[in-house]
């Protein structure tokens, strides 16, 4: 990287620790991550939901009792509603000869694996003691809530990473040293390149930070990665135009809170409103993230998919970047 | 170093020109005092030399290169020190010349060395944030230093300053340009211009009225003044006359004759005096 373009990012970085707001931000995905883990459960408590009869065997119930959470129902039909159900239950129903395992069609791989597995244990009667497998490798064990509060608070650090983009920003105009810089033979790419670094890095060390730290650190970090720069491309642009159209730190904080409403808009869209509403939410760039995320997440996300929802981001982002463009060159010249 | 030839400028677009058809040219070396009242267009036109101002309409080369195409390079011969003071000021004295000087490609001087220059020496690691409007002025200046200029712009250099200090601004300059860099100044203080410039030029209401050295316009414009301090009953006045003008010299015998004198001095006509003949205007 060039000298000058790093010590623009440097200079950026240090000021920022010694700025409360900014500091706040910086550390974000360590109080969020600590907050998620206290609150929901973590990976290693065995949150694999399991639907089965209560007139079943109780030894046959017990063997998943021991790795999973069981609900009893009284009918089949009972049990085959509740797996119908939005979030990710197995149902295991007594057949002719066999048990027989289903699922609604929308649950992780890992999850069907993972019961498909146990019963096939159960079968030869192996017991955790048998084996040194560790059963929670298994399946993908992770709560729905928790994997979408880490879905969320991905794109938020995005979106904070433009944040402290216009706050930096808004310092230079404060303290009018836009003009010094200038006057340096640093380049006005150089110096937008530089000042972007910061909402990059800060979210990409705090996305890892915090699914390291909320037990997601075997999910695939490049397709995260790439996802993460795409989305990235709108929270800088957006911290650029607010810390210009800025000259109060507060305003511009605030101010970015408009992005806060299609994020969570997107997210609210996705997984509660039913198929016909969902093409109202394909020009929000976070739609698309929020989707990527939660297939990342869950490791069910293939290259070929996650690649295409990156397009799609980087495409609404190349429409925004055109308009106001060449408004943040404007904005710098003085 | 500048030469400048037919330069205008308007903020707005239009025929509301800030600078109309300016035209000059500074040698290697010189110091060139850039004079007139405010709103006349100093810094529009330092702005446009200096690149922060898109160049409009004229032609412009400084240090050698067309403004027109500007490159990123010219920046390492230049200096420029602003008339409002521009500094971090969440970083100290010494992290703002730190951070500066990495965006050259020349050798650069060493910060604490700058910060002892202009008195800074001892306020290094204090934030700028907390130094006084003089002690941010200090800094800027210094910045301005800090590639070793060739071609050093000083906007307003010592306004604001204490006499101590600015004395002291003022010999760093000096010796500067004893060392070859060309200076342009650009101030409304005559003083400083007569004391350190080769030549001014005096511009008023966007358009330069003459442009010469203080000697010569001394020389020509320089007229004798006489101070006369005088005892008008219990009253001492003072009242500044000249030997050319009939009016001021029908005074003056007047004075002699029905008051007594205290103090009585002959002396050249100020450039600020000079200033106000040629244009007819105050330099406020
Ligand atoms: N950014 C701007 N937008 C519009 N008009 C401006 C701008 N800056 C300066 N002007 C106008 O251009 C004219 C020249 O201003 P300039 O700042 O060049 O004067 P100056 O000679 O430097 O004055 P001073 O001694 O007060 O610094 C003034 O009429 C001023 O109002
Ligand atoms: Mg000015």
């Amino acid at each position: 990287m060039n000298r000058k373009i790093l010590a623009v990012f440097l200079r950026d970085m240090r000021v920022s620790t010694r700025d409360f707001v900014a500091l706040y931000i910086i550390v974000f995905p360590v109080l969020f991550s600590i907050a998620i883990n206290l609150f929901v459960p973590g990976i290693n408590d065995s949150t694999v939901n399991i639907a089965m009869l209560e007139g079943d065997n109780p030894e046959h119930v017990g063997y998943f009792r021991d790795y999973a959470v069981v609900e009893l129902f009284e009918t089949a039909d009972d049990v085959r509603r509740r797996v119908e159900k939005r979030d990710n239950i197995i149902g295991i129903l007594p057949g002719s000869k066999d048990y027989y395992i289903f699922a609604q069609g929308n649950e992780p791989e890992g999850l069907v694996d993972y019961v498909k597995t146990l019963r096939a244990y159960e079968f030869f009667g192996v017991t955790a003691e048998d084996t040194r497998v560790e059963f929670s490798d298994f399946g993908n064990t992770i709560p729905p809530i928790k994997k979408l509060m880490v879905n969320v608070a991905i794109m938020l650090s995005s979106v904070l990473g433009g944040m402290l983009i216009a706050l930096n920003i808004v310092e230079e105009k404060v303290d009018n040293t836009i003009s010094a810089v200038n006057v340096t033979p640093l380049s006005r790419g150089g110096y937008i390149l530089g000042k972007s670094i910061i909402g990059i890095l800060v979210p990409v060390v705090g996305t890892i930070t915090m699914l390291v730290l909320t037990g997601f650190s075997n999910v695939n970090m490049f397709q995260m990665l790439m996802m993460l720069l795409a989305t990235s491309i709108i929270s800088i642009l957006v911290g650029f135009i607010e810390g210009i159209n800025n000259s109060d730190v507060m305003e511009a904080a605030g101010n970015i809170k408009i992005l806060f409403l299609p994020l969570m808009g997107s997210v609210a869209g996705a997984e509660l409103l039913s198929d016909k509403w969902q093409k109202f939410f394909y020009p929000i760039p976070f739609y698309w993230t929020y989707k990527a995320n939660d297939m990342i997440l869950s490791r069910s996300g293939t290259w070929g998919k996650i690649s295409l929802y990156t397009a799609f981001v980087v495409a609404i982002s190349a429409v925004v970047f055109a308009i106001i463009a060449p408004k943040i060159r404007k904005g710098l010249e003085h | 170093m500048i030469s400048v030839k037919n330069l205008y400028h308007s903020y707005s677009n239009d025929e509301k020109y800030a600078v109309k058809d300016v035209s000059f040219e500074i040698t290697e070396g010189e110091v060139f005092g850039f004079l007139g009242p405010s709103g006349a267009g100093k810094s529009t036109t330092q702005g446009i030399l200096t690149g922060l101002l898109q160049l409009q309409k004229g032609d412009v080369t400084v240090a050698g290169y067309d403004i027109k195409h500007i490159k990123n390079e010219m920046f390492n011969k230049i200096g420029m020190s602003f008339e409002q003071s521009n500094v971090y000021s969440k970083m100290t004295g010494k992290e703002n010349l730190e951070f500066y000087r990495k965006l050259f490609d020349v050798k650069t001087r060493d910060p604490q060395e700058l910060l002892e220059l202009v008195g800074l020496g001892d306020k290094g690691d204090i934030k700028a944030g907390e130094y006084s409007k003089g002690m941010k002025h200090r800094l800027t200046f210094a910045r301005s230093m800090i590639n070793n200029p060739t071609l050093w712009f000083l906007d307003e250099p010592t306004t604001g300053l204490d006499p101590s200090i600015a004395s002291e601004i003022k010999s760093i300059i000096k010796e500067k340009n004893r060392e070859g860099v060309t200076i342009f100044l650009t101030t409304h203080n005559m003083f400083i211009a007569d004391e350190l410039c080769d030549r001014v030029g005096f511009i008023v209401d966007g358009e330069i009225k003459l442009i010469d050295s203080p000697k010569n316009l001394k020389l020509q414009y320089g007229e004798k003044f006489v101070d006369v301090e005088y005892v008008d009953g219990k009253e001492a006045k003072k009242e500044s006359l000249s030997f050319m003008e009939k009016e001021d010299i029908g005074r003056l015998k007047e004075i002699l004759d029905s008051y007594e004198i205290r103090t009585m001095h002959t002396k050249e006509a100020t450039l600020e005096e000079i200033f106000i003949k040629v244009t007819g205007r105050e330099l406020v």
